[in-house]
Order: C-alpha cells, then sequence, then structure tokens
C-alpha cells in the first residue's frame, strides 16, 4: 500500500473502532496501541513531507470520484507542515498522558479513544479540501472535546463541559448554516471550486456567509469575544486535554479561519478585521491573564493571546507576515505545550491550583520548575529561545507594512506578559517555601515529553534554520491561491482570482 | 439592559438570515442540464443510475460519492457514545443488576411489547438492508431497531441487555466499514473506492459496496443507540 494523507484519517479510524476488542486481550493495549499509531502517522507525516517538499502539493481523491465531484484530501506544504506538527504534538501528548493519574481501565479505555479520535479529527480539519467534510471533521474534534472536559466527572468539570457543549453547538450550528448559503450559491462543496465561483455571488450574499463563518470558527480559534469557554476548559480538563486544546484544537479553529478568508472567499477588508479582531483578543485576554490567582487560568489566557498576535500576523497578509504568523502557531503548540504540562504537576496538589501556594517550589521540584521557567522564557519572546524568532518576524513585518501602531501593541503587551509569567518564576525561586505541601512525581512518560519539548525549544532557538524552509514553503502555499485551485482543479479557470495580498 | 442588547442582536442576525434565505429560489429548477452538470446535484443525479446502479439517489450520495462524511458522521456517533459511557461510568459489582424501571409495568404493555418487540426488529433490517433501493438506510434502521430495544427495557425490569455482545457489535461493524474502504484504498487506489460488480438497478444485490456499507451502519447505530439507552436508564436519580 502506498503512504497516502488518508492513512491520517483511516488509520486512527480502525485503531479506534479495534480498541474496544483489544482492551478484551489485555489492558496495558489500549494504553499503547493509541501510541503505536500515532507513531505510524509519525512515519507517514515524514514521507508525505519529503514528496511535498520535493514534488509538491499532493492531492488525494476519495472513493474514485475527481474534483469538484468527491471529497478529495490536499497535502499542501502548509496543511502538511500543520499536520506534522499536530502528529509530532500528539505523540508527546500521549507520552503524557501515559499513567498520567490512576484510572480503571474502562475510563482509560474511553479517554485514549476520544484522545486519538481529537487529533485525528484535527487533523482532518487541516487536510480535508471540503467544506462539508471540514465540518464533519470539526464536529468529531468537538464532541470528543467536550466529553473529556468532563472526563474527572466533578462539578465544575461538568459545568466547564456544559459550557463548551453550549457555545461549540451554537458554532457548529452557525458553520452549518453557512455552508448551506453558500451550497445554494455556488451549488459545489469542493473548497478550490468554490473559490472560483465565488467571484460571482451577490456581495451582501458574500458578506453574510463570511459574518457565519467568522462567528462559527471564531468561537474554536478563541477569538474575542466567543472565548468564553476556553479559560474554564483548559483548566477543568485532565491536563493533557488542556495540552491538546492548545496544541490541537485552537491551530484547527486558526486554520479554518485563514483557510476561509484567504483562499474561499475575496472580500476586502477581512484582513482588517483580522487585525482589530486580534488585537481585541490580545489586549483583552492578556489583561485578564494577569488579575488570575489559578495558574491553569492564567496559562489558559495566555494562549488565547497568543492566537490574537497569530490572528494580527496572518492579517497583515504580507509573505513575511505569514511566516511569522505559522512560526508562531509552531512555538505556541511547542511552548504552551511544555508550559501546561509543567504547570500542571507544579499546581497537582495545590488548592484551586492558585499561584500564591507555589512559594519555593524550585527547590522543591527542581526539574519540573526549570521547565517551566524555560517556557516562561521562551513564551514571552526572549532570546535564544524560539518564542523569539516569531515574535521578530512579526515585528519585522509589521514594521514594513509602517503599522508602527501594532508594534508598539504587541511589545506593550509582552510586558504585561513578562510580569504575569516572572510573578510566577519568581515566587518558584525565591518565595519562602511552606511548610506541608505535597509534591506529585512526575510519571517517566512525563518527564520524557517534558524534556523531548524542551530540546525543541532550544534547538530551534539556536537554529532557526532546521525549521524555516518548511515554513517559508507553507507560507508560500497558503498565499499563493491559484496554485492551490490548479493543484485540485486542473482545468479550472484561473483568469477571475486574484490574490488580494 | 443586556436583555435589551440579546434582543436587538437576535433581531440583527434574524434580519440578515431572513434576507439572505428569501433570496433563494427554493423549489425552482436549478440543476440546469442534467447531461453537462454545473453543480455537483445535478452530476449526481446524472451518474447514480447509470453509473452505480442504484435506485435510491440519496444513499449513493451518502455512501459512494459522500461516504467519506458518513464514516466520519458514524464515527461522531461513536465518540458521542463513549463520551457519555465516560461520563456516566459506574463501577459495577459482578452480577449487579440495576433496574430500567421503577415500577413493574402493566401486563397489557408487556404482552403487546412481546409481541410487536420482533416486528421492530425486522422492519429496521428491512430498512437497512433495502438503504439503496428504498428510502431510508442505516442511520434510519438502527434506530428503529434501538427503539425495539428501548420499548423492552421500559416494559420488562429485568431486561438487560448484553454489554459484550453490544461491545463486539459495534467494534466489528466499524472495522468492517473502514476495512472496505481500505481495500478500496489497495485494489483501486482510493479510499472507499467500490472495488465490487455494480449489478442491475432495483435488484437487492447491487451497488456494489453500497448495501454492505449500510448494512455495518445498521448494525453499529443499532448497537450504540441501545448501549447508549441503556447507560442513561441505569443512572439513579438521588
Amino acid at each position: 500500500m502506498v503512504i497516502s494523507p488518508v492513512h491520517y484519517i483511516a488509520v486512527p479510524l480502525l485503531a479506534a473502532f479495534l480498541m474496544p476488542l483489544l482492551a478484551k486481550i489485555h489492558r496495558e493495549l489500549t494504553r499503547i496501541v493509541p501510541g503505536l499509531v500515532i507513531l505510524y502517522l509519525g512515519y507517514v507525516s515524514v514521507v508525505l513531507m519529503n514528496q511535498v517538499m520535493a514534488h509538491g502539493t499532493i492531492v488525494e481523491v476519495i472513493a474514485g470520484w475527481n474534483a469538484p465531484w468527491g471529497i478529495n484530501l490536499v497535502y499542501s506544504p502548509f496543511t502538511g507542515f500543520l499536520a506534522s506538527m499536530m502528529t509530532a504534538m500528539a505523540f508527546v501528548i500521549w507520552l503524557y498522558s501515559y499513567r498520567f493519574k490512576k484510572v480503571d481501565s474502562q475510563p482509560a479505555l474511553k479517554y485514549f479513544i476520544l484522545f486519538m479520535m481529537l487529533v485525528t479529527g484535527t487533523i482532518g480539519i487541516v487536510l480535508t479540501g471540503d467544506i462539508f467534510n471540514f465540518f464533519v471533521f470539526l464536529e468529531i474534534t468537538a464532541i470528543s472535546s467536550y466529553s473529556l472536559t468532563a472526563f474527572y466527572r466533578d462539578r465544575d468539570g461538568a459545568e466547564a463541559a456544559f459550557k463548551y457543549l453550549l457555545i461549540g453547538s451554537f458554532a457548529s450550528a452557525f458553520i452549518l448554516i453557512a455552508i448551506l448559503l453558500l451550497y445554494t450559491q455556488v451549488g459545489t462543496l469542493n473548497m478550490a471550486q468554490i473559490a472560483v465561483r465565488m467571484h460571482d455571488v451577490p456581495t451582501h450574499m458574500k458578506i453574510t456567509i463570511l459574518i457565519l463563518f467568522l462567528v462559527g470558527l471564531g468561537i474554536e480559534a478563541e477569538m474575542f469575544p466567543l472565548n468564553g469557554w476556553a479559560p474554564d476548559a483548559y483548566s477543568q480538563a485532565p491536563s493533557p486535554v488542556g495540552v491538546t486544546f492548545a496544541a490541537l484544537v485552537v491551530k484547527a479553529g486558526v486554520y479554518g479561519l485563514i483557510r476561509i478568508i484567504f483562499t474561499l472567499f475575496d472580500v476586502h477588508g477581512a484582513y482588517e478585521y483580522l487585525i482589530v479582531m486580534g488585537a481585541i483578543t490580545l489586549v483583552m485576554a492578556e489583561l485578564a491573564a494577569i488579575r488570575q490567582k489559578s495558574l491553569k487560568r492564567m496559562l489558559a489566557y495566555s494562549s488565547i493571546g497568543q492566537m490574537g498576535v497569530v490572528m494580527i500576523a496572518f492579517g497583515i497578509g504580507t509573505n513575511e507576515a505569514v511566516f511569522g504568523a505559522i512560526f508562531l502557531m509552531f512555538n505556541h503548540a511547542v511552548i504552551k505545550g511544555l508550559l501546561f504540562m509543567s504547570g500542571s504537576y507544579l499546581v497537582y496538589n495545590t488548592p484551586n491550583k492558585e499561584i500564591q501556594y507555589l512559594s519555593g517550589y524550585g527547590m522543591k521540584m527542581p526539574l519540573i520548575s526549570l521547565f517551566f521557567s524555560l517556557g516562561a522564557l521562551a513564551i514571552v519572546g526572549l532570546p535564544p529561545f524560539a518564542g523569539f524568532w516569531s515574535k521578530l518576524y512579526i515585528l519585522i513585518a509589521a514594521a514594513d507594512n509602517q503599522m508602527i501602531g501594532l508594534i508598539a501593541l504587541i511589545l506593550g503587551v509582552s510586558i504585561v506578559e513578562i510580569v504575569y509569567y516572572f510573578r510566577v518564576v519568581g515566587r518558584l525561586y525565591f518565595g519562602k517555601p511552606s511548610k506541608g505541601s505535597i509534591m506529585q512525581k512526575p510519571t517517566y512518560g512525563g518527564v520524557i515529553a517534558m524534556s523531548l519539548l524542551a530540546i525543541v525549544i532550544l534547538v530551534v532557538g539556536f537554529y532557526p534554520d532546521v525549521i524555516t524552509p518548511y515554513i517559508h514553503n507553507a507560507a508560500d502555499a497558503l498565499l499563493d491561491k491559484a496554485q492551490y485551485i490548479h493543484s485540485v482543479l486542473p482545468n479550472a479557470d484561473l483568469s477571475q482570482i486574484q490574490n488580494l495580498k | 439592559m443586556k436583555k435589551l442588547l440579546i434582543i436587538l442582536l437576535l433581531a440583527v442576525v434574524g434580519y440578515f438570515l431572513t434576507v439572505s434565505m428569501s433570496n433563494i429560489k427554493f423549489g425552482a429548477n436549478r440543476m440546469g442540464d442534467l447531461s453537462q452538470p454545473k453543480t455537483v446535484g445535478a452530476f449526481y443525479l446524472s451518474k447514480t443510475p447509470g453509473e452505480l446502479s442504484v435506485a435510491n439517489v440519496i444513499t449513493a450520495i451518502v455512501v459512494n460519492y459522500r461516504g467519506f462524511d458518513t464514516l466520519g458522521e458514524v464515527s461522531v456517533l461513536f465518540l458521542a457514545a463513549t463520551g457519555l459511557g465516560s461520563i456516566l461510568y459506574k463501577k459495577k459489582k459482578k452480577g449487579e443488576h440495576i433496574p430500567t424501571v421503577n415500577k413493574p409495568s402493566s401486563a397489557l404493555l408487556q404482552a403487546g411489547s412481546k409481541l410487536i418487540f420482533p416486528a421492530i426488529l425486522v422492519l429496521g433490517a428491512y430498512v437497512f438492508i433495502h438503504g439503496h433501493l428504498t428510502p431510508g438506510g442505516g442511520f434510519q434502521g438502527g434506530a428503529i431497531i434501538a427503539t425495539g430495544f428501548l420499548l423492552m427495557m421500559m416494559s420488562y425490569k429485568d431486561f438487560t441487555m448484553n454489554h459484550s455482545v453490544i461491545t463486539w457489535v459495534e467494534s466489528l461493524a466499524g472495522i468492517t466499514f473502514a476495512s472496505i474502504g481500505l481495500i478500496g484504498l489497495i485494489v483501486d487506489h482510493s479510499f472507499l473506492e467500490n472495488f465490487l460488480p455494480i449489478g442491475y438497478i432495483n435488484d437487492l444485490i447491487s451497488g456494489g459496496i453500497i448495501p454492505l456499507i449500510y448494512v455495518a451502519v445498521g448494525f453499529k447505530v443499532a448497537a450504540e443507540l441501545s448501549g447508549v439507552l441503556d447507560t442513561l436508564l441505569s443512572i439513579k436519580e438521588k
């Protein structure tokens, strides 16, 4: 069997259906199999990324019906980069969640099925070239997120999950209505053909559909003011799930927003909208983060703020800015992953996960505190860590477009960021140790996972060249709308297509 | 003030949705010339009877052209059942039985449901086996079968579902669907592509892999919905 993009979906699905049977053979298999599946997907990623870098976009046809009649998967340098990044993060999260908490074998089985399907759903969102298929994968992601949020079955978890369920259902409904309206206008569901025919859609219809999409996907991408679910879900879900939200689910939401604005629609002003909404999201989230007493809520708000920066950078829309935005998505997945992983061990036993109890933990949990401090230094963008480069590229791109206000905003907010992260780091190392606090010993898998992420942060920080060629290609692929349409529909009429930026 | 704002917002959303919906010509023939299809709808209508030998075009769309979406929807249902199971998980003692209803139902209901239960199962099976010929299909047939089990659970206090059987049916049906897709990938280089002879239109055995997939979907939906009902009924309010 030749390696092809559909393996990303078919293999985990098959494994998910098999797992209840495997659990009857041996209990441990339920924990091992997801790891093997994700490892295989990693191999698929390596093979396909090499192919894409050498020969360009791979379009895979499903059920033998060529585009635009059937469903297709598009593995371009951009989508491939995101899918590979998600697979790598999924593997690290699997290592971390292996024996994270002692649970019965039945819930463990369900946890790993839901986790694997969450990963599949997010990768499917990124890879698909069909707008309704996009919705189906969004549903897979959403349903598994809701149940994983409530996995501990406590009061707060149930509340967070219910909140998420209500808001998420709104998002689904909006996106479904948008797809319906879009279909009545263009008579097709293939994204490339929608992009070709978008030219003939009346403007008022275009705007209505775009707004419906933006609201629906804005909820998934944590755009202000649609992100009310995020802090609760991040802090109440099991820690590995919180990491998955930050590293995979939000990335898929942002990808959806970007694909809709960059490829499907040709509306002027959508880019400015992204900048404005990104800036508001950034400011509101960072101001909320500095007021938080709970460590996990603080990290959640910081995560929302970072997504604001990503939206600003995509909104600037030049090649350099998009490069910076994709780089920041990568960095955010890795660094926020490390912060969440180490942070949840720090507050494992403290009441309400509050920061004030963490005094002097730097001596008691040296390794975990070190990881957390490294993550904190990297996320605020200090050299020589990974976060520095993405921030630098975004600022340079803003400077090239004479957006001085934006530079001032991003730098100003960085100071707020530094304040609240260093408040925690300072408490870890210079606070007076309190008596009677119980330390949680991290699992071996957890330590390996965090070490891997720390190594990535340092390597990318010192040698950004290991990753920049991939990101450069990804940015080019995202911006070249005509190329995207041409690779899916070789015979399409490209005369009406123009790149707005 | 807050309520006023919400009403205002709803009015704006409602206005724009009404305006855009009223501009769509529902019911008008917008397919155009079927021999030279421009929209996917026209393409499906023109291709299905000839190239797939399937009488029910909707089934052809759901299972063949957009079979990948259906596989996704089946997993959404699977995930919903799994998620419900993980949230409502209760450690059971061995041999412990939680009655599904508190009061025993009347003799009339008990006798009636015993009579009607096999008929419901047969109807459900009929609906999903004939999914490619008549209206209906795997999802509908599966739901009908689950209602049969619901009826039994409500009328008999000690009616139990064997969880191990549900797990087996559910898993095997899912594996069948995914494997059919993978066989297509190996034989014809395209996931979920038809690899069986398509036969003659209106025959029971026609349409290639479509009836196979719909039978698998029927079993899976029936097992999952019955499992969900069983989980929900075994939860007692304190």
